[in-house]
């Protein structure tokens, strides 16, 4: 029903009885006022019509006798009985002054040229919109980035961070890590050799040897730095990569330790709700060795293309220290015990970033390094 | 849940494929029998053993062949059966999809029974023909000087006298342990098979296939360490599978020749053990449960510790720990407690990281990206930008990457050229990383490790916008980051000097010294360099010596109060002959004692116009404060004065004068 067939009838033929519907009919009126004038204003009128249209517009609310308020006023108020008047005309006197404010002919041509002549200004001072002068920040490498996170949280559980040579003695990256020429175990690792006793550390455990004999016991440390493989380079590996490992010595430390500090690292890395798993393995340097690996923080362990669909994401190889590694590093092994981890930070970042390829941290191109 | 992890599952017929990754340690694990036991004990089921009898014929084995350690340092056990009248042929259709399945290539019928004994119970063993072996006879020995062997793989190789052999009355037959001999292989002709089935040291194997740069199914096993008392039980399983397959006779016996019983030594197991590395209690029962399950003897001791003694199939389990490991893997890790462990807390801060974090934050707050670059390098190209000489590798992947860096300039002139031909011609880098030296060695002797952070710059100062005019950087914008950089430390008094190094271009390198230390050589890149590197447009390098930079404090932050009253500030336009260079000036100005010159420094430069040949114009503003009152324009005139008259020796004028 239109406004104007509403008009037409009595507020019992509408229906309309108690104060809620009352103000629901009334809004209904004023809004019916803002979109004529609305459209009145944005119309195409040209200046000649303008007056005239304006009056007839005006005499469609306000003409006495036939206008849209004169005949609410006869059909709606003055058709309510007298005793329940009152809500009715307090409406209805709002609406009165409304419609004379809005629809009134001078008040009506003042709105119009208002607008007119803010189309046709002239523009002053500065255009605000164009860009600011911003200043490029520069970026931490996303490997340094990860290696700094990873270190923090080890550094808020009162590890301290100690470093080593990367050109090291073979004896202190395979022999005092339980990794004889001798045995098997030496060919998991693809050496690149200086001599017959020198090589680059295939990862970065033998700092693990030298802060044993250097601090002894308690002791409690990571150890970040770049390690070396005889590899050809593929997606994932390349000759050149960073490691941080984690020993932590002392009295009283058992496979408890090892799993809850790991559990506590991977949720603070990954988020809160992430769960561990931790499940045998072999390392010549811990006994009990173990891998951890960690519910998918992509797709929170429901399966998906980074974790081959199996919801679990491997994170690192642990254990506790074997004995004769604390007894290589000068630490009796009846009284102290511990247990280390380690782990690529590449393979952190390529999971935290979503990076595919490890290759893209060593080329250098700014369009990589500006999205970190 | 085992430590076997599972590469992959294959279905294949009404099989399956699994792919299990087996670890170094676990030689028992690469054949069915060693998984199927672990898998046993694991869920605690019962597992079968396979189901075989040999029927031998009348005839002594002794009678067809003689067999002799000659070394029982290399060989502990050696078996030998002999199977007659064998019809050498393809095998039987459903044992060849199974060899196949398991990724072993079919050849024929007395091969194949051994390569599937290999994959049953997971003991390598050999076949030979025993017509070709001269004299019937077996010795297993050193090779002799100057032994060759020709192997299966075709190769003729010269022996060394450390490896063990196999030989016949005459002449080698077989490595011990790693390959045999083309001479007396298999063939269709064979009719007399003489089964092999040994002991050999895993060290010497290990060593013998090394040396000969072979790697075979049975060396991988003989230096994981084998089964000793495996050798009979895959003799006498392999020896019935060649008959059954062959229609063969197996000679009445085996020669077994085991001189030395090799006797697993009793190891303790306390439950104290067990607690101080797991942090919980395993029970008793379990232990013993567990162990035997795995094929352990074992005897409690008061229930507080047990006495075990591993099987022959286990050489990796030597020691107490390794028991507490076999504990912890069948009781299930994610069975073990839980307890987060923080370090004793201590006041020790960690200086060098805090410096490292302020280099960082200046850098990156000047724009500059961080990058990491490879440390091996060609030789050659590293070269040309230094005298130092390379730590070269004995293996490297390629010339490519043949030395460790000792210099880093090469690597960061490659990051700008991957940069520039990828059109990104604005770039502000840094790397901090090592170089690596043969002039120096450490106490240890190891090569000598420096620290090098490396800025390299190119292209615009800022980006192209509409707010102001595009201005490539300059020598100048390098030397103020690094001067900005550096006052981030407490430095101390530094010296700017101007000093070429080889690759930078002529008179446009510098370098900054502090305590009688060159801190950072900076410059822009010699054009020619450039030219070779490809990089169109003007480069600036600078080399810090980290290592100094970080033995530095930090800027010591003590506040001053400040002054009361205003600044004054005078802006002196000076006429300098062409020759006098800002330093000179700088120095002249200071050398005034004035207790009011707060400062001063250089706001405008130029030359030519109106002004007299061979002189510039320098424009100097000067700050005058006083701490007890508001200087007077007399005053301040007074100041200007004494400061002109220290410049007069260079023959600097006022020009507004
Ligand atoms: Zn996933």
């Amino acid at each position: 029903m239109t406004i104007d067939e509403k008009a037409g009838k009595t507020l019992a033929e509408l229906g309309v009885t108690d104060s809620n519907a009352i103000a629901r009919l009334f809004e209904q009126v004023h809004s019916a006022i803002d979109e004529e004038v609305r459209a009145f204003l944005d119309g195409d009128i040209d200046d000649g019509e303008l007056a005239r249209n304006a009056k007839a517009f005006r005499d469609r609310w306000l003409a006495r006798g036939h206008g849209l308020i004169a005949r609410i006023d006869q059909n709606w108020l003055k058709q309510t009985p007298k005793e329940s008047r009152g809500a009715v005309g307090a409406e209805f006197n709002r609406l009165r002054q409304y419609a004379a404010a809005q629809v009134e002919t001078e008040p009506l041509l003042e709105a119009w040229r208002q607008k007119t002549s803010a189309l046709s200004e002239v523009r002053r001072g500065p255009d605000l919109t164009l860009p600011g002068y911003e200043r490029e920040l520069g970026s931490i490498h996303p490997v340094t980035r990860v290696q700094r996170e990873l270190e923090d949280i080890f550094i808020g559980l009162g590890f301290r961070i100690e470093t080593g040579p990367e050109i090291e003695s073979v004896y202190n990256n395979f022999d005092a890590l339980n990794i004889p020429e001798s045995h098997p175990s030496r060919d998991d690792w693809d050496t690149l050799y200086i001599d017959s006793n020198t090589l680059l550390r295939t990862h970065t455990s033998p700092v693990q040897i030298r802060a044993m004999r250097k601090y002894g016991a308690p002791l409690y440390i990571v150890t970040p730095g770049k390690c070396y493989r005889n590899e050809n380079p593929d997606a994932t590996h390349s000759a050149m990569f960073h490691q941080i490992e984690g020993l932590a010595v002392d009295t009283d430390i058992t496979f408890a330790d090892l799993k809850g500090t790991l559990d506590f690292f991977a949720r603070k890395f990954f988020g809160e709700k992430t769960r561990t798993r931790f499940q045998p393995s072999f390392f010549p340097f811990t006994e009990p060795s173990g891998e951890m690996a960690a519910s998918c923080p992509f797709c929170e362990g429901r399966g998906c293309r980074t974790c081959k669909e199996s919801g679990w994401i491997e994170l690192m190889g642990c254990g506790m220290v074997h004995p004769d590694v604390l007894r290589h590093g000068g630490i009796d092994p009846d009284r102290y015990s511990g247990w280390a981890f380690g782990l690529g930070i590449e393979r952190f970042a390529m999971l935290k970033y979503d990076i595919g390829e490890i290759q893209n941290f060593f080329q250098s191109d700014v369009r990589f390094l500006r999205q970190f | 849940m085992l430590g076997l992890g599972v590469a992959s599952s294959v279905a294949v017929g009404s099989d399956h494929v699994v792919d299990l990754e087996v670890t170094t340690n676990r030689p028992d694990c690469l054949g069915h029998l060693g998984v199927a036991r672990e898998v046993a004990a694991a869920f605690g089921r019962s597992f079968g053993r396979p189901v075989y009898t040999v029927q031998e014929t009348g005839k002594s084995v002794h009678d067809a062949i003689k067999i002799e350690i000659a070394d029982l340092e290399g060989c502990a056990r050696y078996c030998g059966r002999v199977i007659e009248n064998v019809e050498v042929r393809p095998s039987p259709e459903r044992l060849a999809r199974r060899l196949e399945a398991v990724g072993v290539r079919p050849i024929n019928n007395v091969a194949d029974a051994t390569n599937y004994v290999l994959m049953e119970l997971g003991h390598p063993l050999h076949a030979f023909d025993l017509a070709r072996l001269r004299g019937a006879r077996i010795e297993v020995r050193r090779a002799r000087a100057g032994e060759k062997l020709q192997t299966l793989d075709g190769v003729e190789r010269e022996l060394a006298k450390a490896d063990l052999v196999i030989a016949d009355a005459d002449r080698a037959v077989a490595l011990a342990g790693v390959m045999g001999g083309a001479d007396s292989e298999i063939t269709s002709a064979t009719r007399q098979v003489m089964l092999e089935s040994a002991w050999f040291e895993p060290v010497g194997v290990r060593r013998t296939a090394k040396r000969h740069g072979l790697h075979t199914e049975a060396s991988h096993r003989f230096e994981r360490g084998m089964d000793i008392a495996m050798a009979r039980e895959a003799i006498d399983r392999t020896a019935a599978l060649i008959a059954e397959l062959s229609g063969g006779q197996v000679l009445q016996g085996v020669v077994d020749v085991y001189p030395q019983r090799r006797i697993r030594s009793t190891i303790v197991l306390r439950s104290s053990e067990v607690r101080r590395i797991l942090g919980t209690e395993v029970e008793g029962p379990e232990i013993v449960r567990s162990l035997t399950a795995l094929g352990f003897s074992v005897e409690p001791e008061a229930n507080v510790s047990w006495h075990v003694v591993p099987p022959s199939f286990r050489l990796d389990v030597e020691r107490e720990i390794d028991l507490v490991e076999e504990v912890a893997r069948l009781h299930g890790y994610h069975e073990l407690p839980m307890r987060v462990r923080a370090a004793p807390p201590s006041p020790e801060r960690d200086l060098r990281r805090e410096r490292e974090l302020a280099i960082s934050a200046t850098l990156t707050a000047l724009g500059y990206r961080e990058v990491i670059v490879p440390s091996m390098v060609d030789p050659a190209e590293n070269a040309r930008f230094t005298d130092e000489s390379p730590v070269r590798l004995l293996n490297p992947l390629s010339q490519d990457a043949s030395a460790m860096r000792s210099t880093p300039v090469p690597g960061m002139l490659r990051a700008l050229r991957w940069n520039l031909d990828r059109g990104q011609t604005d770039v502000r880098f840094f790397e901090m990383g090592k170089v690596y030296t043969t002039s120096e060695r450490t106490s240890e002797g190891l090569p000598a490790e420096r620290r090098v952070l490396t800025l390299g710059v190119t292209g615009l100062r800022r980006p192209a916008s509409v707010h102001d005019a595009p201005r490539a950087l300059d020598f100048f914008d390098l030397k103020g980051d690094l001067g900005t950089l550096l006052a981030a430390f407490d430095v101390g008094p530094w010296d700017f000097l101007a000093e070429d190094l080889r690759y930078h271009e002529p008179g446009l390198g510098a370098r900054y010294s502090a305590r009688g230390a060159a801190l950072a050589h900076f410059g822009q890149l010699h054009h020619q360099v450039a030219r070779e590197y490809k990089l169109r447009q003007p480069v600036y390098l600078a080399e810090v010596d980290l290592d100094a930079l970080l033995a530095l404090d930090l800027r010591r932050r003590t506040f001053r109060s400040i002054p009361r009253f205003p600044a004054v500030e005078r802006d002196l336009s000076l006429l300098v002959p062409l020759a006098v260079m800002y330093r000179q000036i700088e120095e002249a100005v200071g050398a005034v004692p004035l207790a009011e010159l707060q400062g001063f420094r250089a706001v405008d430069r130029f030359e030519g116009g109106g002004l007299p040949a061979d002189h510039y114009s320098l424009l100097l503003r000067i700050t005058l404060q006083s701490p007890e009152r508001t200087l007077t324009g007399e005053e301040a005139e007074v100041t200007v004065r004494r400061i002109i008259a220290a410049l007069g020796p260079l023959g600097i004028q006022l020009r507004s004068a």
